[in-house]
């Protein structure tokens, strides 16, 4: 018994040593945004100087809006693509297709993203960024939404038809209440992911900038600043602010009634 | 007859719901073919063709590949697919034994707490994250600091930064907590009563672990490789900010052939990288049945 506790002790403290090691990079840029570099060491200094950047502003604004865009397209393609592994023939297929972006290199998904954009004479704009944020972020919506509809129990739906309904009326009624959470989650977990991607944006973001893409070539041009690490900050702590929801809605979604 | 009538109407309004519910369940299908499938299989297609001024023109050549092939290019190739199967295999190490006592060892409730915590630092941007390391691992960095307090060394150690060592941990944070998933999947959906059934005959645990556990969690073990193999393999900016200066992998090299404007050379390395990522997915889909480690997400027919 005693040797049983030591092992899980072991374990333990192993899981949160390596736990330790992913968490530690998520330090450096908050300590480094407050110094101020003189003597008298803290200072929100950098954080003003964020706003009065024109490029910077306008790369936060396209973040936003290609963020929101993601968040609102992504969950109901994944849903789609969700009820189509339930409801086709094939279903193996269909959940390799889905997945397929989580296999592709983010370097090769952006190069053939962007030639065959240039093919086409589409000019690189916010949308292409928003199509290329919602294929890199659809398999991860797809496995969260697959996840909660498998707890739901399509037996409801029949005894929807048998009382009349039609498929939509039925999804509409019956399911979808019982699968918010799942939709809404992914909707979170899409803008999330698309606030922080940078290499496939690099590649189709034609003149315009994200916060992601701009820190990036601000690293390639002149390196690493106060007020880049300002800007990471605050990008970390909205990613963790948006976990939190992620959490709650979770926690929510935990407490409705689930068929069994 | 008005019936009669009545029916085919019925009919035929099926048979447009019937449509237009196929059609929209094969919206995200389409979608991902046109802004994936069809771009990789054209930029198969463009790696072939010649460099034109500024962008590229109609051509049937191998020249790209032998420019890959023959020059500096190889050694890029083969330093990535070593540093890419390094950086797995370490990152499997250290993955497994964490998959396996969340599985085995700890309630679903926690195992699923502990697992979300994993996914937090994926989810805030990688190249935020490998900015960090640049610090903790720099010669007056905070490792460095508790290497030589604790008296490991006298003086800071140089091969931390810009080197194969730094491009690892970079490349191991940035992926690894990907692969603990799919280990976690298949050891969790094991039958517990093979294990048993393997005690009750005898078998030490180590035994079991081996010639039970181990292959039975197998389609995990080849997802996890998939993901920690085509994150580092194609990585681009882990190389340029901790390898230091000509550090190049196949990511990087990409990228710096496209800044000198040879689109063709980057389609075909690019190609050469997905054609290698489609024979381990090509591999894996043959060798296990996908709900091994989808089966606990969705038990509907697969």
């Amino acid at each position: 018994m005693r040797r049983r506790r030591a092992g899980r002790a072991i374990a333990w403290s192993y899981v949160i040593g390596v736990l330790a090691f992913l968490y530690l990079p998520l330090g450096p840029p908050l300590m480094f945004s407050v110094l101020s570099g003189g003597q008298n060491g803290l200072t929100l200094r950098w954080y003003r100087e964020l706003w009065g950047n024109a490029l910077l502003v306008g790369g936060i604004q396209n973040s936003l809006l290609i963020g929101a865009l993601v968040g609102l397209v992504t969950p109901p393609l994944a849903l789609l693509a969700a009820m189509a592994v339930r409801e086709l023939r094939l279903a193996r297929l269909i959940v390799l297709t889905v997945l397929m972006p989580l296999f592709i290199p983010g370097v090769s998904m952006g190069l053939a993203t962007a030639f065959f954009f240039r093919e086409l004479g589409i000019t690189p704009s916010f949308w292409t960024i928003t199509g290329v944020h919602v294929l890199w972020a659809l398999p991860f919506a797809f496995l969260i939404i697959l996840a909660v509809m498998a707890t739901f129990d399509p037996v409801y739906l029949e005894a929807a038809y048998l009382h009349g309904a039609n498929r939509l009326r039925a999804f509409l009624d019956v399911e979808l209440p019982l699968i918010r959470h799942g939709i809404l989650g992914a909707g979170i977990f899409s803008v999330i992911l698309s606030f922080n991607e940078t290499t496939r944006t690099a590649l189709v973001q034609g003149p315009l900038n994200t916060v992601q893409t701009y820190i990036w070539s601000t690293f390639l041009q002149v390196g690493l600043s106060p007020t880049l690490y300002a800007l990471m900050s605050l990008l970390i702590t909205l990613t963790l602010a948006l976990v939190a929801v992620l959490l709650v809605i979770g926690a929510r979604g935990a407490v409705s009634p689930r068929a069994g | 007859m008005g019936e009669v009538q009545g029916r085919h109407v019925s009919h035929g309004v099926r048979s447009v719901g019937t449509l237009a519910r196929y059609g929209l369940l094969a919206l995200p299908l389409a979608f991902v073919a046109s802004l994936l499938w069809v771009p990789l299989g054209l930029m198969f297609v463009w790696s072939f063709w010649e460099r034109a001024g500024f962008w590229i023109r109609p051509a049937f050549t191998f020249s790209s590949y032998a420019d890959f092939l023959y020059g500096v290019r190889l050694l890029v190739l083969e330093r990535s697919l070593v540093v890419a199967a390094t950086v797995t295999l370490a990152s499997l190490m250290l993955a497994y034994p964490i998959a396996y006592f969340l599985s085995m060892g700890v309630r679903l409730e926690l195992a699923r707490a502990v697992l979300l915590l994993f996914t937090v630092p994926f989810l805030v941007n990688y190249i935020i994250r490998t900015f960090s390391w640049v610090y903790l691992l720099s010669r007056t960095g905070p490792v460095n600091r508790a290497l030589i307090a604790i008296g490991v060394t006298d003086r800071s150690v140089d091969w931390l930064l810009f080197s194969d060592f730094a491009v690892f941990v970079g490349l191991i944070s940035s992926y690894m907590p990907f692969m603990i998933y799919p280990l976690w999947a298949a050891l969790d959906g094991i039958d517990r009563r093979l294990v048993e059934a393997s005690w009750l005959l005898g078998a030490s645990p180590r035994r079991t672990f081996l010639r039970v556990t181990l292959p039975l969690s197998m389609p995990g073990v080849f997802a996890a490789v998939i993901f920690g193999f085509v994150g580092s393999f194609g990585e681009s900016a882990v190389p340029i900010i901790l390898g230091g200066v000509g550090y190049q992998l196949m990511g990087n090299t990409i990228t710096s052939a496209l800044d000198v404007l040879n689109y063709p050379l980057a389609a075909a390395m690019s190609s050469v990288v997905v054609a290698t990522m489609l024979l381990f997915l090509g591999a894996w889909y043959l060798a296990f049945d996908l709900r091994a480690v989808l089966g606990k997400i969705a038990w509907w027919r697969f």
